[in-house]
């Protein structure tokens, strides 16, 4: 009875999926979170994965959100000076797509779009508002700047299929990674169709004394603020008034 | 040795850090500026965001000026009046700088045409200060070398109008009397451009202080210091209210450095005369006005810049 109830459950959790949630499909990384210590410098997520049978796979790793500045130079007589700057917001920090082909030799443009899996298909907000076309420049400059960081990645060659059973991959976090949750969204994909899908996430945290400075300069900023002012005052004071006496 | 900064999020060299806070508290504690236009660069090129590098770099000089500010007054060389009317004048102008900035950032090109001004603003007071301090060394001492009769030449030699303003008051430790609305203004004047420029301006006001209101080299020093403590704190903690940009391990490292450098710095100032400390800071002057001539002139490598606006 209990399992009948839990089967129910989850059929019923999987409902928007019908389509493709046929297909088994595990793929878990090795760890569900990964600590900022004092030393770290990157680090290398395992993620294995079962499916049952042949298929093409497509791993889609989201960032959390992170808001920057775009500014650019342009060319004023012999000068270069500042032509503006704009604020894009609600973009990923990051962004994998990996695959075992190339994502557009397995799926069509449309189902491409309808799962999100092109990296410049990502929306953005460009701030302030600009009419027509004045924003497609600093758009284009985004995706390029993200790409050439490596932040934006799609890569056909990044997943290995074992005997057309297990499946591992690397998730390759940089040493600035933007702290918050990372999404892994994985696809079966047979014949030009989405036939599983399967989601884990990764944490990436702070801990110890950066975690607690980390939060604190967050939820009372201008009090942090007001702190860190004084002590640095006090540092400086004090140091030099020892360092005098000598 | 590495040092994770929790807010710049990333790994630095202590040893690294600890030698830029050496240099710019060796010029502080030397010529009075801040070094603002020296370590925000500097931390800049090591990979620390330029949000966070220059909100911590405002932090370090609220701890630096402290130190400073203190040896300087072991020394005897603050004229706290002094200081107390350029800071109304400075914070009165940033103020008004701020609600400028809101204005003009709205009319676009208005940046450019402040960094213009600036450039040729710097270039004008180091090159003048440059020539002044050289002639000054050539003559051997002099023109602010204390001789009797100096305060009364002083005066004449100041234009007559400043004379004739209301408010005249006495500033012993500097030696000069004048209207409180001239320090003011000057202060509001530097202000309004710190503001703009988002600097600390301590290479504007030493040269103020030196060339408009005749006040002895190492008195300005000293207070330029004082004044900058309070300027600079007001911005850290803003930066740090505003931004969450301000890295206490950053900042804590730099201070080190900067106390060490600041104690010798003001130990050679006490030393030096008083046209050799003038010539130093008309190159630091020329030197920030080539760097940004420099930034206007050389094509950068990539047209558009992406940062990280707050993590």
């Amino acid at each position: 009875m209990k399992h009948l109830l839990r089967s129910m459950v989850l059929a019923g959790l999987m409902l928007p999926f019908l389509g493709w949630a046929d297909d088994a499909l595990v793929i878990e990384p090795e760890t569900s979170h990964v600590d900022i210590t004092p030393e770290f410098a990157g680090a290398d997520v395992k993620t294995y994965g079962v499916i049952d049978g042949p298929g093409d796979l497509i791993i889609k790793v989201t960032g959390p959100r992170q808001d920057v500045t775009l500014s650019r130079e342009i060319k004023w007589g012999p000068l270069w000076v500042g032509g503006g700057k704009v604020n894009v917001a609600g973009a990923p920090s990051l962004l994998y797509l990996y695959a075992t082909k190339p994502i557009a030799a397995i799926l069509a443009p449309d189902e491409q779009d309808k799962y999100q899996l092109r990296l410049e298909g990502v929306r953005i907000r460009i701030e302030p508002r600009l009419l027509g076309h004045a924003a497609d420049d600093w758009r284009q400059a985004f995706f390029r700047l993200k790409e050439k960081e490596r932040r934006y990645v799609e890569d056909d060659h990044a997943i290995k299929v074992i005997r057309d059973r297990l499946v591992v991959t690397d998730i390759v976090l940089p040493a600035d990674a933007q702290i918050g949750n990372y999404v892994i969204e994985t696809l079966l994909v047979k014949s030009g169709k989405v036939v599983g899908h399967d989601v884990s996430h990764i944490e990436v945290r702070q801990i110890g004394i950066e975690r607690w400075l980390w939060n604190a300069a967050r939820s009372h900023a201008w009090l942090f603020g007001i702190a860190c002012t004084l002590a640095a005052m006090v540092l400086g004071f004090t140091l030099s008034a020892v360092f005098h006496r000598h | 040795m590495q040092l994770f900064l929790p807010i710049a999020h990333m790994d630095v060299n202590i040893v690294l850090i600890l030698m830029y806070g050496g240099l710019v508290g060796f010029l502080s504690g030397l010529v009075g500026v801040g070094g603002g236009f020296l370590i925000t660069p500097l931390l800049i090129f090591t990979g620390v965001p330029p949000i966070v590098a220059v909100s911590s770099g405002a932090t370090q000089m609220a701890g630096t000026g402290a130190g400073a500010s203190y040896i300087q007054w072991r020394y005897g060389n603050i004229d706290f009046r002094m200081a107390l009317v350029l800071l109304a004048g400075s914070w009165l102008g940033g103020g008004l700088g701020v609600y400028l900035a809101n204005i003009l950032v709205r009319g676009g090109q208005f940046g450019n045409v402040v960094t213009f001004l600036y450039v040729v603003l710097l270039g004008f007071i180091g090159i003048s200060m440059l020539i002044e301090s050289m002639r000054a060394i050539i003559r051997g001492g002099a023109p602010d070398a204390p001789v009797p009769g100096e305060i009364v030449v002083r005066r004449t030699r100041r234009h007559p109008i400043l004379d004739r303003l209301p408010f005249q008051m006495e500033f012993p430790i500097s030696r000069v009397r004048m209207s409180a609305l001239v320090p003011l203004m000057l202060g509001g004047g530097v202000g309004i451009l710190t503001s703009l420029m988002g600097v600390g301006g301590g290479f504007i006001m030493v040269p103020v202080m030196i060339y408009l209101l005749k006040m002895p080299t190492k008195i300005v020093v000293g207070t330029s210091m004082f004044q900058l403590l309070f300027t600079t704190a007001a911005v850290s903690i803003m930066q740090a209210g505003a931004n969450h940009s301000v890295d206490p391990f950053l900042a804590g490292t730099l201070i080190l450095g900067s106390i060490l450098g600041t104690s010798y710095g003001a130990r050679l100032g006490a030393r030096m005369p008083a046209e050799k400390l003038r010539l130093i800071l008309a190159l630091v002057v020329v030197g920030v006005a080539i760097k940004m001539v420099m930034v206007l002139v050389v094509p950068p490598s990539e047209i558009y810049e992406m940062t990280v606006r707050v993590r």
